[in-house]
């Protein structure tokens, strides 16, 4: 349908964006998307991507530049306008109302009405019809929040489509899947395509891009460095170009044979409604050892993590670090056996923004005689503290007494890092190390916990990034429905499909296998 | 400390400093024009409002009395604001400190050497126990703190009345009051023939306590944690629970000791219906514009205690009301606690500007 | 005991409690419909005290209807204040509700100063209109119930009727209209309808002009039937007791109407008690409605807890 000569279906010309701050986003990007192709936009985090989705969205306004729809020039003030142009985006965090039903989230902003009245019948058979025709299969009726992440993301897309959306922006889309969700996401996408709509996607992971594009666009430092065909273009080729120098991802790796310092024993958890969240899981993590724990969002994972934490109550069994039990013991209590933790969300778990950086690094010390004696703080000590963690992590800042807030995203992170293993822990927890994290951090981030481990720790770590698991673990948990499903010693025999398959359940191992992996 | 951190902090407190000031023009010109459409003698009016307070040395003691009290109401909405809870019974909690320190004041205690420091501790242990309560219900149940600190507001009120009329009353106070205290449980002035007495002495010793705790106890780095990010703070396993009780036990302690600031204090020594004239509320704006910060409430204390002592003389000598005091007020917490700016221009672009759908929460955090 | 009984099932009490109810409910439709938009409407108070006023004074020049929608449109003014300080300037809503409260405190009294030329107390020199009740006597020519049914049904507020009706109205707003999904959309998670191009600030603005305009309602109410006149702060906390109702009834139209039945049940309890029980002390009996919003409030919390879900329609 489209021919060279023809003007591209939407096109940003020089978009320039610095946020209040400086921040400069974006600098003189450009960018060509054709009609019905699958255009990927690639780039590490903060290479400006976001913000040029948001710009073509109409969430954020550009400083300059321009962009043009089949050759016109088009302004969007705002999302609705860019909706009305027929662009829809899903983000990568969703916005769906999690009490409202599928077919309530998907309507939503633009209701079918019989006079005043939401028409609900004719709501779910639109909603119904779309889902057929582009084969997006979910039940309209059920709570979005009663729905796995694969198919609240269907939610999302049928919600861009059911605006009329002929140019799909898709924002990291496969970071939540599993790779049989990304699969079916990839189906879809052709489905998509082959009715004539355009799909924008954005990712770091290569191989996927490699895979669904036709043409891919890479960005760098907020600039976009160049445009290739997908069929011209590899992995280390689009590697190269992102980070522009050569990275390897891959970790050394020591033997262990440590004790075991953390077991969980036949441990059930329960969630805020009652439903069993974890049912009679038992693992062990030696000294010296990383365990991954592998799994689809919502399956048990993070809950474990968050009762070994102290932040969630146990409905039965028993955790203990070093042989003793610590369920009757608080988050300091724990902490003070030695335990530290990484948080998922660790702007928004792991810091206090508006308190200084020192105070931030002291939080989960405070009653620690080096810190506070009599219930007074040695600022001294506090700030000396500080300018080791500073100057060790290489965290970039004003000084001590800066606010957490003033920070970079990295360096917010460092901080955390810091914090949590400025003593060497003897139990390391460790939820979604890099997600959203460039490649430059992975890799720093990756050396730090296997230098834990090498050190002594026993690290658990639960990720959503199967090669990160498989980079990293030496031993790895799968979870399926609050259960331990499989368990495997890592080995290059071990692939991601392996690990996908269980965690949707398709295969188990038999008691044997697992039991030799357990221990 | 690094010089860039300095210098930001310097222009933190200018940027402050100058927002509270343009707040308080901009209110008081709303004033003026309140008083130009209201008054026989606007003119007069406006001056008195605005320059009668340092005429006298006696009108300077009053002044210096409310900075007093508002000093002590503003530090206990700052500790709990500080803790990221909108408790706002220290109304309550004034009322039930002052009927506390009225029957030491009262009993036989009251004519001898302890009264003051008894009628001081029972004071503060009253209000300690109704800024508790609403916390106790927070921390355990979930239960919402402003509804319940509100509602706490209406019984205490209504038990001082209770109890004034029925049990503390003397025949000929048509049942508004009590009889006078000895004078062994009324502050001592400081100086004489002023109303300014040992209050004011109490209220900086409550602004440096407040400080010390906030700013150099790990009690109050876990309290600035809990108000800066609640999830965090459960994290780094600070006791949550304990950190809002405690908060809000410990403002309702200031607030107790205001109440015995205005019972025992010179200006009034007895307790009275009604007596403390909404000042405890007034109090919220002295929080608002300090920022929550204990050393910035005296002085903004300072500020608006001279208006409000401006007001009174002005409804007593001309015909505007000294409730126009509290519409300064008003005006000056929404302008406080919005983000204008002290440039007019930027006001006028916020006005101005066409309706625009705020940015999306999605991927704020980047 | 007997007479406690005697009057609480009598109809005179009954009437009593739609009385007392009326201003209660009102507000409470209002803190709601903020509530659901996810902005906590805590100037309710103030918001009433100053349509009692405004409706006290507009009813001196005006015919009762007019001073009624002069309540009304003087709550919606205060409701578009805090919408445009709360949305435009990004202040807190709770900062922004005390200062409406602060200020309705103050300018209430300075007004009143100024309309009766010097008194601060009340309006008794003001000749002011009620509300008329609505009489349905003729109901009395039905068979039978006729006596029981004129007892109850004839003589309270108009307002009060539109206060009954305006529950159903609110209720098919929100949850049969789109307009009513896209509040509740804005209050649970803002950004779905951020996303789907819909503005969650107009929308949250006309849900806060809306909440005044009921608080409004409640004044006109309060100023022109449960009390004919303005006295200083007549609110005496209804507007703060209507917050506690909001969550006491479950955030839902019907469960507001609950809530505010039972407030206003006690509020009428301490009307009539003084009469009956004149050893309890007044001062004691006006506590009543504060102490039961503290005690549903704990229960409703604790019960809260214990299930810990979220409620579904």
């Amino acid at each position: 349908m489209t021919t060279e000569n023809m003007a591209p279906l939407l096109q940003a010309i020089g978009i320039s964006k610095t946020y209040p701050g400086g921040v400069v986003a974006n600098d003189n990007v450009n960018i060509a998307v054709n009609a019905g192709e699958v255009h990927a936009v690639v780039g590490e985090n903060g290479a400006g991507k976001s913000t040029l989705m948001k710009i073509l969205f109409g969430v954020e306004q550009a400083d300059s530049g321009e962009l043009r729809l089949v050759g016109e020039q088009v302004r969007f003030g705002s999302p609705r306008a860019a909706i009305n142009a027929g662009i829809g985006m899903v983000f990568q965090h969703f916005s769906l109302v999690p009490s409202f039903s599928a077919y309530e989230n998907i309507v939503l902003g633009s209701e079918p009405r019989s006079g005043i009245r939401f028409d609900r019948r004719k709501a779910i058979e639109e909603v119904r019809a779309l889902s057929a025709r582009f084969r997006l299969h979910v039940d309209p009726l059920q709570p979005v929040r009663q729905l796995p992440v694969g198919q609240q993301q269907r939610v999302e897309i049928l919600k861009a489509l059911y605006r009329g959306g002929r140019i799909l922006i898709l924002d990291e889309p496969t970071a939540v899947l599993t790779p049989q969700e990304v699969t079916e996401l990839f189906s879809a996408i052709r489905a998509l395509v082959a009715q004539g709509r355009t799909v924008i996607f954005i990712a770091h992971k290569l191989p996927e891009v490699l895979e669904i594009s036709s043409r891919i666009t890479v960005m760098r430092g907020g600039k976009t460095i160049g445009e290739i065909e997908t069929k011209d273009a590899t992995e280390q080729k689009l590697a190269n170009m992102m980070v522009g120098r050569e990275v390897t991802l891959r970790v050394e790796r020591k033997p262990y044979n440590g004790k075991v310092t953390l077991a969980v024993n036949r441990l059930s958890l329960m969630n805020e409604l009652r439903a069993t969240v974890c049912d009679d899981v038992s693992l062990t993590v030696r000294s010296g050892e990383i365990v991954g724990l592998a799994g689809v969002a919502g399956n048990g994972q993070a809950e474990l993590i968050e009762a070994i934490a102290g932040l969630r109550s146990v409905a039965g069994g028993d955790i203990a670090i070093g042989g003793e039990s610590i369920l009757p013991l608080g988050v300091r209590a724990r902490r003070g056996k030695g335990m530290a933790s990484i948080p998922e969300d660790r702007i928004s778990q792991g810091l206090a923004l508006g308190a200084s950086v020192a105070e931030n690094l002291v939080a989960t010390r405070l009653d620690d005689r080096l810190f506070a004696r009599g219930g007074l703080l040695d600022l001294g000590e506090m700030r000396a503290n500080a300018e080791r963690l500073i100057e060790r992590f290489s965290i970039r800042i004003d000084g001590p007494n800066a606010l957490a807030a003033t920070l970079s995203g990295g360096n917010m992170q460092k901080v955390v890092v810091a914090r949590e293993l400025s003593e060497q822990p003897r139990l390391l927890l460790v939820s979604q190390p890099t997600r959203g994290v460039d490649l430059g951090s992975t890799q720093f981030i990756w050396r730090i916990l296997t230098e834990t481990r090498n050190a002594g720790a026993a690290v658990l770590l639960s990720s959503a990034d199967l090669s990160e698991l498989l980079a990293l673990s030496d031993r790895l948990m799968v979870f399926y429905r609050g259960r331990i499903v499989a368990a495997f010693r890592n080995s290059d025999e071990l692939t991601t499909e392996m690990l996908g398959a269980c965690m949707l359940g398709l295969s188990r191992q038999s008691p044997e296998e697992m039991r030799a992996a357990l221990a | 400390m690094s010089e860039a951190a300095t210098t930001r902090r310097w222009a933190v407190l200018r940027r402050e400093t100058g927002r509270a000031l343009g707040a308080a023009i901009i209110a008081l010109a709303v004033a003026f024009l309140i008083i130009l459409f209201s008054s026989k003698t606007p003119l007069q009016a406006f001056a008195t409002l605005t320059t009668a307070p340092i005429t006298k040395v006696r009108t300077v003691g009053l002044w210096i009395d409310d900075v007093a009290k508002l000093t002590v109401a503003g530090l206990a909405y700052s500790l709990v604001f500080q803790a990221r809870q909108f408790a706002l019974g220290v109304q309550g909690q004034v009322y039930v400190g002052a009927l506390a320190a009225s029957y030491i004041a009262l009993s036989p205690l009251g004519q001898t050497w302890c009264a003051i420091p008894l009628g001081i501790v029972c004071a503060m242990a009253g209000g300690a126990l109704w800024g508790f309560l609403p916390g106790i219900a927070k921390a355990r149940l979930g239960a919402n703190e402003i509804v319940s600190s509100l509602m706490l507001n209406y019984v205490a009120i209504e038990l001082a009345n209770y109890l004034i009329r029925v049990d503390l009353t003397t025949p000929n106070s048509r049942l508004l009051s009590t009889a006078p205290f000895p004078s062994t449980a009324v502050f001592p002035a400081l100086i004489p023939n002023t109303r300014i007495d040992i209050g004011l002495i109490f209220a900086l010793t409550s602004v440096v306590a407040v400080w010390f705790a906030l700013y150099r106890t790990s009690w109050g780095l876990k309290l600035r944690l809990v108000g800066h990010n609640s999830r965090f703070a459960q994290y780094a396993g600070i006791k949550e629970a304990f950190i809002i009780v405690s908060a809000m036990a410990a403002s309702g302690a200031l607030g107790g000791l205001l109440g015995a600031m205005f019972v025992e204090g010179r200006s009034f020594g007895k307790l009275a219906v009604s007596f403390e004239g909404n000042l405890a509320f007034e109090g919220l704006l002295i929080a608002i514009v300090a920022r929550n910060r204990p050393l910035a409430v005296p002085v903004a204390a300072l500020f608006y205690g001279y208006l409000r002592q401006g007001a009174q003389l002005m409804s007593i000598r001309t015909d505007v009301p000294s409730e126009i005091i509290v519409i300064v007020t008003a005006v000056i917490i929404l302008l406080v606690a919005s983000s204008y700016s002290v440039k007019p221009r930027a006001m006028l672009a916020a006005i101005t500007r066409s309706s625009r759908p705020a940015r999306t929460h999605v991927e704020a955090v980047k | 005991m007997i007479e406690l009984l005697a009057t609480v099932f009598s109809a005179a009490f009954f009437l009593t409690v739609i009385r007392t109810s009326t201003p209660l409910l009102l507000a409470t439709l209002g803190g709601l419909i903020a509530d659901l938009s996810g902005a906590l409407n805590v100037a309710l108070e103030g918001i009433m005290l100053v349509s009692c006023l405004t409706a006290v004074v507009v009813s001196v020049y005006a015919p009762w209807y007019v001073a009624v929608i002069a309540a009304l449109l003087a709550g919606a003014f205060l409701g578009s204040v805090m919408a445009f300080f709360h949305l435009r300037l990004k202040a807190d809503i709770v900062l922004v509700g005390f200062a409406i409260n602060i200020f309705a405190s103050g300018a209430t009294v300075f007004a009143l100063t100024l309309a009766t030329g010097g008194d601060k107390g009340s309006s008794t020199n003001l000749i002011s209109k009620p509300v008329p009740a609505l009489d349905l006597s003729f109901l009395g020519m039905v068979p039978g119930v006729g006596g029981l049914l004129v007892r109850t049904l004839s003589g309270h507020s108009v307002l009060s009727w539109l206060a009954g009706l305006l529950v159903f109205v609110l209720w098919y707003f929100l949850y049969r209209t789109s307009w009513g999904l896209q509040l509740r959309s804005v209050g649970e998670h803002p950004s779905a309808l951020e996303a789907a191009g819909v503005s969650a600030n107009a929308l949250r603005g006309w849900s806060l002009v809306a909440s005044g305009a009921l608080a409004g309602l409640a004044g006109a109410q309060l100023s022109m039937f449960n009390y004919v006149g303005f006295t200083r702060d007549m609110t005496a906390g209804r507007g703060f007791i209507a917050l506690g109702a909001v969550l006491l009834g479950a955030r839902h139209p019907v469960g507001a109407l609950l809530a505010a039945l039972l407030f206003g049940m006690f509020d009428a309890l301490s009307v009539v008690m003084p009469g009956l029980f004149n050893w309890i002390p007044a001062e004691l009996i006006r506590m009543i409605p504060f102490v039961v919003t503290i005690v549903a409030l704990i229960l409703f919390s604790y019960r809260m807890k214990l299930t810990s879900t979220t409620f579904d329609h």
